[in-house]
């Protein structure tokens, strides 16, 4: 009788078989584009005009794009607007997702139910928090104006945009760091909460000394994804606010999609985007060496 | 008495916890409640300052949404059910494609070594990352070169690209959750690998592929920023025909509210059917490994 644990071939058609499609979709999808994005961006070409053809500058457009104060502010704004809603967003559901590893009665469903903005569509979300932020007849400022304070013009001034910008996203992302931070919270084992009992620790020096260290590289992992993608943000913004007033809320995203696809300067958004993308390829790479330390752990 | 002042405090702090959960409660669901009074509201109760709570309902935007009644869209290119329809096909299709890709890659990356699968499993997820405007550059001149260009097939194609790392990711999960043991069984038995892989694996992980799926369709239905630059006139999804829904008098507030409800209600339902997978699938299998 045949008593093989391995069957008759080795594995490789297979691995070939139900690779392949996937890898030429990708190459396709990706590398390729990548490789034309760079290529691009050392002419100076447009896509409106194919037919003026690719002319070789070099490193113009890279030079052009620094040394122009615009693209700055697009920085700038790109970092606060990261910095601030990553900020937010880490406390608030550092917080929520303490909360909810308590055990309560309704806590699975409210836990379930307190993920859904996550799940939304950015530009429902983008529309819907433009209606209530609007400045005359939106329930937001209604409330305001119910606490005795005078109406924001939340959208119409770079400022209040900006908060107003980092609430929105911060109300659909906090959820995804609730969802890790419970889920790092609950894999740390009961005895070593049994003992900080037994030593009479303080609640607050638990949750500062034992909880947020023996889960940090989860919520390390949470705050590297969230800043990639609130770095890359772009549905939101033209959505909420349109990348106004003036275009004081346009993130570098959006001004590589306007540079490339309002005004047609495909070689000068194409280096953009490379830097766009080497400053989140940056990140990844921290996020991946992570986790495969991660990984080896385990 | 230390004794009662450490017991006032206690229940103080306990209760500003609980007050602070259920302020982050009302900000977290509050908007989703909201969207959905004032999908029913009419264009006048809309606007009403203070904002009105009792009102008769009005469905004119549901109307829109859905090409019913007089208030079928006729004013632009594409009508408000058209853009529906597309969003329907392009999701589905997509999602299905991109399980379908999913599943083979993840099966091969949980039950094989071999060279360079480290480099495909990070290469796989790093098209997560990617900032779509990156790609769009080139995908705007690739597809108007291979007549993709404002296309439901063109997005398909977008809606797999995107959800084909995800679903080999997740999928790889479910597989490294199957014991080996069940394809040895068949090996015993004189099975080929291909046999134990879709009579025995596959059954095994329906579960799995289903909760795949439903994270796919999420992604591919709110998709944005290939299909806003990638559609013109013809093949808009919904969420691109709710960014440009502006008629002659502002802003189409009503039918942008119904259109919002319409695009939550399939991911509450995907939502609810993928609840306990929630975990597994969003953190790429870290957690699962615990």
């Amino acid at each position: 009788m045949d008593t093989r644990l391995e069957p008759r071939s080795t594995g490789t058609g297979m691995i070939i078989g139900f690779l392949s499609p996937t890898v030429i979709l990708l190459l396709f999808m990706v590398a390729y584009p990548i490789f034309s994005l760079a290529y691009y961006s050392f002419h100076d070409f447009s896509a409106l005009q194919p037919d003026k053809g690719m002319n070789w500058i070099g490193l113009d457009n890279y030079i052009y794009l620094l040394s122009d104060t615009g693209i700055w502010k697009r920085f700038v704004f790109t970092g606060k607007f990261v910095f601030l809603c990553v900020t937010m967003q880490m406390i608030l559901g550092v917080f929520v997702g303490y909360q909810l590893q308590k055990t309560f009665r309704g806590r699975d469903v409210l836990f379930t139910a307190l993920m859904l903005p996550m799940m939304l569509s950015p530009v429902v979300a983008g529309f819907l928090w433009r209606y209530m932020l609007n400045s005359e007849w939106g329930v937001v400022n209604y409330i305001v104006t119910l606490f005795g304070f005078g109406k924001i013009d939340w959208l119409g001034q770079a400022g209040p945009a900006l908060w107003a910008a980092a609430v929105v996203d911060t109300w659909m992302w906090t959820p995804f760091i609730v969802l890790l931070a419970t889920a790092a919270f609950r894999g740390i084992p009961e005895t070593i909460y049994e003992a900080a009992e037994v030593d009479g620790a303080s609640a607050a020096y638990v949750f500062f000394r034992v909880t947020l260290p023996m889960s940090a590289p989860v919520l390390f992992i949470a705050l590297i994804l969230r800043l990639i993608d609130s770095f890359k943000q772009y549905d939101l913004f033209v959505a909420l606010t349109g990348g106004g007033p003036g275009s004081s809320t346009e993130t570098v995203s959006f001004a590589v999609a306007k540079t490339a696809f309002s005004y047609f300067y495909t070689g000068e958004a194409s280096a953009l985007a490379v830097i766009l993308l080497c400053i989140i390829m940056g990140l990844a790479m921290i996020l991946v060496r992570h986790l495969s330390q991660m990984g080896a752990r385990h | 008495m230390p004794q009662s002042r450490n017991q006032a405090l206690a229940l103080l702090s306990r209760w500003t916890l609980l007050l602070m959960l259920v302020l982050y409660t009302i900000y977290n669901l509050g908007p989703i409640l909201w969207l959905m009074i004032s999908s029913l509201k009419s264009r006048a109760d809309l606007f009403a300052m203070p904002p009105k709570l009792v009102f008769s309902p009005d469905f004119s935007g549901y109307q829109s949404v859905f090409g019913v009644g007089a208030a079928r869209d006729s004013a632009s290119s594409v009508g408000v059910f058209d853009s529906l329809v597309t969003s329907v096909i392009v999701s589905t299709v997509g999602t299905a494609v991109a399980v379908f890709l999913g599943t083979l890659a993840g099966y091969v990356c949980s039950r094989f070594d071999f060279r360079g699968k480290g480099d495909f499993m990070f290469f796989v997820l790093s098209t997560r990352m990617l900032p779509p405007v990156a790609v769009l550059v080139f995908y705007h001149m690739m597809f108007a070169r291979l007549g993709l260009a404002d296309t439901r097939i063109g997005l398909v194609l977008i809606a797999v690209f995107i959800n084909v790392g995800l679903a080999t990711w997740i999928m790889k999960g479910f597989f490294d959750g199957v014991p080996k043991e069940v394809e040895q069984i068949a090996f015993v038995n004189g099975y080929s690998r291909n046999y134990a892989f879709r009579r025995l694996v596959l059954p095994m992980v329906k579960g799995g592929i289903a909760a795949t799926a439903g994270f796919c369709f999420i992604f591919a239905w709110n998709e944005f920023a290939f299909a806003s630059i990638l559609t013109t006139t013809q093949a808009k999804t919904l969420p691109v025909k709710i960014s440009t829904a502006s008629g002659a008098t502002g802003i189409e507030w009503t039918q942008i509210c119904a259109a919002g409800v319409v695009l939550i209600l399939p991911v509450l339902v995907f939502f609810y059917l993928i609840r306990r997978h929630l975990l597994m699938g969003m953190t790429f299998g870290v957690l699962g490994r615990r």
